[in-house]
């Protein structure tokens, strides 16, 4: 240990002012950064490579020894490993931005220490990016349904959900290097990564899928050290006083920014898409989220003049519906899909009265009808049954129908002759702040305004290895599945749904 | 309306990646968990950039490398590394480093070893030579940022992780020595870092390297001259040749060790170097001379960092070292690299050594 402690100590200043160039400042920061810190784990790569091949040996060997044997992912619920179709190409982007962080904190970060850190945590994040293809590589060898699985990421670009991901995940790299560590370490690593990598675990394999355990599981070893990173650099701004006001800005945009793309998602993934039933997202939330992160991790710092985020009341408030609400534009777009979608049982039903009282009051006779169109012989899908889409923010990506369709916060503005959505006062407030950061790419509506659904479904790769069936389905029965035919039959048209939503204001 | 009728056969599907073109027949392991993890906007994904950093920048752009290429996701890495296989690498390297070391101390050799060359080379050159690898990677950890696909971007990774390792394991051998040799230390190596003026031509090289926006530019310096030519000369020619005949023989192993990943990123460089210069690509005349210019530019750093280290040569306990002889067989191997890599080496040879 003394060795360990010695080295870490002079591998601490291995840093130098530079005397014959100036160092060009890539990624500016508006903070100041102290050059002493605390890397309470000594990061040193000796040790650090010896335990990853360990963890490494184990999940992969698990993977390939026995549960592919077994013939495990072929047994799972197929409702569950649908949706994993989804959280796979949406978790690997996310690990990916994560590395391209740490590329940022390295060069930004004055300090040798830290800097150790990001070290670690930058091979971590190939680590879990490489874990998350595998995975999905490896369902789609095994799994019932492999489309979506071998397919998916070729997919993500037209997804709603991988668009809206990427527009969250993005905040850990393009932008200020601090503000993308608060994002990546502070919000997501320490708030969300428990309910996705240890939460869901419990769903997974309570359905029978021991794969996704076994990663998530490995992956989330490595997340306690990160949380640690996250906190040594938040200790390191909190320091310098001048830094609180610009951090506690930062703070509050990042966490609705997390917020508004991960709990709708993983509230719809969880508690829609798991067979055999257990605990709610709204419990595990309120868990992780509100005591554990809020209560505890926040708290700590509050001394330290680092406030609970601006929009949490507001987030725990909408929790109750936001995933019911994420769940049903899930099911309703499920042509556009790359997986398919049980629709619910009696009991599901009574589930969800138990666990969200007055569920079947608001969404009850939706999850009926959807039921009662799911074979192609009903000539509709639920889009049609929809008399406005919503439109998507400019700001998150997510459709403006949040909390709940019928109390959205969603409003639309006039700016500089042209109509943005934004699906909350957060969201609003967060493009008025910056908003040439949020004008980079059409919302999905926007890109395929006026566009056969058939179309979509036909250029965009949609379609199954056959050319004619259907990747998305709104069942599991193989054989009543929906073809191109039946969709072009109906003549439905994507339209964004801005042109005809009046202005509320012009800026 | 027509009635629509489903379908009632079950669709054999692929069972593996389908968006992946595998360099060879068959997908391979690293290809699969490697490509297609970055989006590539207005290319293989739909879309704009959907978070901009404040200035409205694209995070991804095309002019973050003076290179053009119409597909740098068609990059494989010779060695194929993913995670996997890179860690475990690295620990079954640094596994053996520590064994080495922990037997040495236990049969008593650091008691053997001439003091002097612990003192001068040991506590003092290559603990000097850790500073210029924590110089590399701070160059390689920002230019995987930049990199323009994820298979590129995580080779760099692996070398920003590489040079760490070397700068780690020269100052864990350190620590080690010390507690067995009394009165050794390497308290005065960041003095000579910065003020030695044999070393200040290596440490404007590197801070050079690490104000450098290129990346591309950063793996063709440091793979195809600053490694190959310094590194051979002022590790090789000083550590990896001059420990035996002191009798250390941890020091050249660790050497060797980043010899070892020294190759494996000049055979990676030379596909990223060979792809950009392939007669398909639009600009590969162009990419040839921003290529060319970018070797002599470095070429001639590098040979002024080396002639700087003439009086640390001079120093060592067995007797003088001479550069020259080692410069002229890294200039030699060098001119290798360059050839294999479908340059022309003729291009460095009219610089002075």
């Amino acid at each position: 240990m003394q060795h360990i402690i010695e080295t870490h100590n002079r591998v601490k200043e291995f840093d130098w002012q530079f005397s014959y160039v100036d160092k060009p400042q890539r990624y500016p920061t508006k903070y100041k950064i102290p050059k002493r810190t605390k890397d309470p784990f000594r990061h040193l790569i000796r040790d650090y490579c010896s335990m990853e091949q360990e963890k490494d040996d184990r999940q992969y060997g698990a993977m390939s020894d026995v549960m592919a044997r077994a013939g495990l992912p072929g047994k799972a619920s197929q409702r569950w490993m649908e949706i994993m179709k989804l959280v796979l190409p949406v978790t690997g982007f996310g690990e990916y931005a994560a590395v391209k962080s740490t590329g940022q904190l390295v060069d930004t970060i004055d300090n040798a220490e830290l800097r150790q850190g990001y070290m670690a945590q930058m091979i971590d994040e190939v680590r879990h990016t490489n874990q998350v293809a595998h995975l999905t590589r490896y369902f789609a060898k095994h799994a019932h349904d492999p489309e979506g699985f071998s397919n998916g990421i070729a997919l993500r670009s037209k997804s709603i959900q991988c668009r809206a991901g990427r527009a969250a995940l993005q905040g850990f790299f393009a932008g200020d290097p601090i503000e993308g560590a608060i994002n990546l370490q502070a919000v997501v690593e320490t708030a969300f990564t428990n309910p996705l990598f240890v939460a869901m675990t419990e769903i997974a394999a309570a359905n029978g899928d021991q794969a996704t355990p076994t990663v998530f599981l490995s992956i989330q070893s490595d997340e306690s050290r990160h949380m640690a990173n996250g906190y040594a650099t938040l200790a390191a701004v909190v320091s310098e006083p001048d830094n609180l006001p610009m951090l506690q800005q930062d703070f509050d945009r990042a966490f609705w920014r997390q917020h508004n793309f991960f709990d709708p998602l993983l509230s719809a993934v969880y508690d829609y898409f798991q067979e055999e039933r257990s605990s709610s997202y709204l419990e595990k939330w309120t868990e992780w989220v509100d005591h554990d992160w809020a209560g505890a991790y926040i708290r700590k710092l509050e001394p330290f003049g680092l406030k609970i985020p601006r929009w949490f009341d507001e987030a725990k408030e909408r929790m109750f519906w936001v995933g019911h609400t994420a769940a049903m534009v899930v099911y309703a777009a499920w042509p556009m899909m790359f997986w398919r979608h049980d629709p619910l049982n009696a009991r599901d039903f009574e589930w969800f009265e138990k666990k969200y009282p007055g569920w079947y009051n608001h969404f009850g006779k939706w999850w009926e009808d959807f039921a009662a169109m799911s074979d192609p012989s009903s000539g509709m899908i639920p889009l049609m049954a929809m008399e406005n889409l919503p439109p998507l923010c400019r700001v998150c990506h997510m459709p403006g129908v949040f909390p709940r369709p019928d109390i959205a916060t969603m409003r639309v503005r006039m700016i500089n002759g042209k109509k943005h959505g934004f699906c909350s006062d957060a969201c609003e407030h967060i493009f008025r702040e910056e908003p040439q950061r949020y004008l980079g790419s059409p919302t999905l509506f926007e890109e395929f305004d006026g566009m056969e659904l058939g179309d979509f479904i036909e250029q965009n790769g949609f379609l199954r290895a056959d050319g004619k069936t259907l990747i998305g389905q709104p069942h599991l029965n193989a054989k009543r599945m929906w073809t191109l035919k039946d969709i072009r039959a109906l003549h439905y048209e994507i339209k964004d749904p801005l042109h005809k939503l009046p202005v509320q204001e012009v800026l | 309306m027509n009635a629509p009728v489903g379908t009632t056969v079950a669709v054999e599907s692929a069972r593996d990646f389908s968006f992946i073109k595998p360099a060879k027949r068959r997908l391979t392991e690293y290809e699969a968990v490697t490509i297609r993890q970055q989006w590539e906007t207005g290319g293989f994904d739909k879309g704009g950039h959907f978070l901009t950093p404040a200035d409205g920048r694209a995070p991804w752009r095309t002019e973050s490398t003076a290179l053009a290429h119409p597909d740098w996701f068609a990059f494989r890495d010779p060695a194929q590394l993913w995670q996997r296989p890179y860690i475990r690498m690295q620990a079954e390297q640094e596994r053996a480093i520590e064994r080495l070391t922990e037997d040495s101390v236990e049969a008593g050799a650091f008691a053997d070893t001439d003091r002097a060359w612990l003192d001068e080379f040991i506590a003092g050159h290559y603990r000097v030579w850790s500073f210029f690898e924590n110089g590399l990677f701070r160059a390689f950890a920002p230019a995987q940022r930049e990199a323009l696909s994820d298979c590129l971007g995580n080779a760099l990774c692996f070398q920003a992780f590489d040079q760490m390792r070397h700068a780690q394991a020269i100052v864990s051998h350190l620590v080690a020595a010390e507690a067995v040799v009394p009165g050794l230390s390497d308290a005065g190596a960041k003095q000579r870092w910065l003020e030695d003026p044999a070393y200040q031509p290596l440490r404007r090289l590197v801070e050079q390297l690490v104000a450098t926006d290129d990346w591309c530019e950063i793996p063709i310096a440091t793979n195809l001259v600053i490694l190959p030519l310094i590194s051979e000369v002022a590790i090789g020619g000083l550590i990896r040749r001059q420990g035996p005949l002191h009798q250390d023989a941890i020091s050249p192993y660790i050497a060797l060790t980043a010899d070892r990943d020294r190759r494996r990123n000049a055979a990676w460089t030379q596909a990223l170097v060979k792809m950009v210069l392939d007669d398909k690509v639009p600009a590969a005349t162009a990419n040839r001379q921003v290529i060319e210019a970018w070797l002599v530019k470095w070429q001639s750093r590098a040979l002024a960092a080396i002639a700087g280290l003439a009086p640390i040569a001079a120093r060592v306990p067995a007797g003088a070292v001479d550069l020259t002889p080692l410069l002229v067989a890294a200039r030699a191997q060098q001119d290798k690299l360059l050839e294999a890599a479908g340059l022309d080496a003729a291009l460095l040879a009219e610089l002075p050594s």
